[in-house]
């Protein structure tokens, strides 16, 4: 028998909403994250497709951790078990030759070798570029100063959205504001964000991966991440992953999706583990940066990851290294570039890229200062 | 699986995938309610400013409830008045009320006249809490006592809200000669 809630309950019907508007949504909340204190949410969308623009920003002399970590606003990001990581490809094996940088200094360069690389967990990589890169800056510690000053500049489509100045001392602090008084004043009031926050474990785990084996550094940074599969047996890791795609399908049935659940199969674990350790390596080297170990650490890491190629590059006539996440380390779309300084492995610029969402980029000015001196 | 409110203390702890977590359990849920409300343009400009509001108020979460979806429709509508105060006058008026007055809903019903013109005419006689209680228990499939939380009233006031609104739903004219006729047509099946 039909009552009047049947009734009212026909009424719910709604066209759904088109899969692109779940990607911007996340993009503005993502990009608001960054910095909560400068962002103002419009009611009319942008010309960029967005419904944000920068405001003036507030002096918030005590950015906390999380806001500081958020400096990094990719796109692609994680990717949940059960949406399906996309295939793996496996990436070209490349050889480690020195020559010298156009500065005169040694640096680690590359050069493609027609092997393949194996596409297994901690694969040793030990010709990566990466790893080289990562045994060069131990060896070659910045010897001027006594911190890095680091200038990001986050544009979303053709918006900046914001410029913020990070100090990374030596001794492990870090302070960030707008500009180098901010940081001045940050120092002068004690805001290190080291000494708190939620990143803490993520930067532990990448200063771990700089001196254990490529295997362990995975595992380290998995467990910190808090990895739902990562040291669980086979038939531990199904029960698990099936109960994901469980979830996920009820999820995505209600987007009115039709994907069907992605089967468990080592592969498809090796491709998940990939999706997460991109994303929080990367996320650790957003947060500390300036520390050498994190900066190693997350290097070999991100040796690890099938799907990651590297080239040689030059950026502002400075050898760099291209790190290139392609779409089968984000589920199948969407892709992230990291560009990182061939001497030093601070990192240069990040570029995300969704489909159906404009660019997203961070550019780095890094130098070595001294904190006495700003 | 962790709970919401977990996933919300994490965020606040600085744990920034914690809280993407959470969209990624209800975005699905929140853009329906959305487009159901405004409409599906709308509800794509809206979304973000909805993450956005929930993420900067998730202080405010009340860690005993487990389930952040009831929350999350509070934010939501708080945006949707938001949106419906900036739109001019003339988008809001509701599109069936011309059919309210001096409307025979029997004659209504042998037409085949759209049965959601006639339930959002009823719809309308409704005092706004009512419409919005209702709403929520029957499209968003939430209990009383969950609209409650999303409207940010006593979980007996929306009892009393959602008994008032059905039984005025009930004996509305054109609701009653609606269900009479769908119960007739069950029962000959």
């Amino acid at each position: 028998m039909t009552d009047e809630m049947d009734l009212f309950a026909e009424l719910k019907g709604a066209q759904p909403l088109q899969p692109e508007a779940y990607q911007r949504a996340r993009a503005v909340l993502r990009a608001a994250m960054a910095e909560p204190g400068t962002m103002r949410v419009l009611s009319a969308t942008s010309v960029e497709g967005t419904s944000m623009e920068t405001t003036t920003p507030v002096q918030d002399k005590g950015l906390t951790p999380a806001a500081q970590r958020r400096r990094k606003i990719g796109t692609p990001g994680r990717v949940g078990i059960g949406a399906g990581v996309g295939v793996a490809a496996a990436a070209a094996a490349i050889a480690l030759v020195l020559t010298s940088s156009p500065t005169g200094g040694s640096v680690p360069a590359v050069a493609k070798a027609p092997a393949a690389r194996p596409a297994t967990a901690g694969a040793p990589a030990a010709r990566s570029p990466l790893v080289a890169l990562a045994a060069y800056i131990k060896t070659n510690a910045q010897s001027t100063g006594d911190a890095w000053l680091v200038i990001s500049t986050q544009v979303h489509g053709t918006k900046t959205m914001q410029v913020l100045y990070t100090l990374y001392t030596d001794s492990g602090a870090i302070y960030q504001g707008y500009s180098v008084n901010d940081i001045e004043y940050a120092i002068a009031h004690h805001q290190n964000q080291m000494t708190s926050g939620g990143y803490a474990p993520l930067v532990k785990a990448a200063t771990l991966a700089a001196t254990i084996s490529p295997t362990q550094g995975r595992t380290t940074m998995l467990k910190a991440a808090g990895d739902p599969l990562v040291g669980l047996s086979p038939a531990a890791q199904k029960k698990e992953w099936d109960k994901e795609q469980a979830a996920a399908q009820v999820i995505l049935k209600e987007k009115g999706s039709k994907a069907k659940p992605t089967p468990y199969s080592p592969q498809a674990v090796q491709r998940h583990f990939d999706n997460y350790l991109w994303t929080y390596s990367t996320e650790a080297l957003s947060a500390d940066g300036g520390n050498t170990l994190v900066r190693q650490g997350v290097l070999r890491l991100l040796s690890t990851i099938s799907g990651v190629s590297v080239a040689h590059s030059t950026t502002n006539g400075e050898a760099t290294l291209t790190i290139t996440a392609g779409p089968e380390v984000f589920g199948g779309q969407g892709s992230e570039v990291l560009t990182v300084d061939a001497k030093t492995g601070m990192l240069v610029k990040d570029v995300s890229n969704t489909p159906g969402i404009p660019t997203a980029y961070t550019t780095y000015q890094s130098s070595r200062v001294r904190t006495a001196h700003l | 699986m962790a709970s919401d409110a977990e996933l919300i203390r994490r965020s606040l702890n600085g744990d920034v995938d914690a809280f993407m977590g959470v969209l990624d359990r209800h975005e699905a849920a929140v853009g329906s309610y959305l487009a159901r409300r405004a409409g599906r343009d709308a509800a794509q400009d809206l979304l973000g400013e909805v993450w956005v509001a929930a993420f900067e108020s998730r202080r405010s979460y009340d860690h005993s409830y487990a389930d952040a979806r009831p929350w999350l429709y509070g934010v939501a509508l708080n945006r949707l008045r938001h949106y419906w105060r900036s739109r001019p006058a003339e988008d809001l008026v509701p599109d069936v009320t011309g059919l309210a007055t001096g409307w025979d809903p029997w004659s209504a019903v042998d037409l085949g006249v759209d049965t959601r013109a006639m339930l959002r005419t009823a719809m309308t006689r409704l005092k706004p809490e009512e419409r919005e209680v209702l709403r929520l228990v029957a499209w968003e499939d939430l209990t009383a006592a969950d609209a409650a939380r999303a409207l940010g009233i006593p979980p007996g006031t929306a009892r009393r809200l959602l008994h008032q609104a059905r039984t005025a739903l009930r004996n509305a004219p054109e609701v009653s000669a609606l269900l009479e006729d769908r119960n007739t047509k069950e029962a000959h099946r």
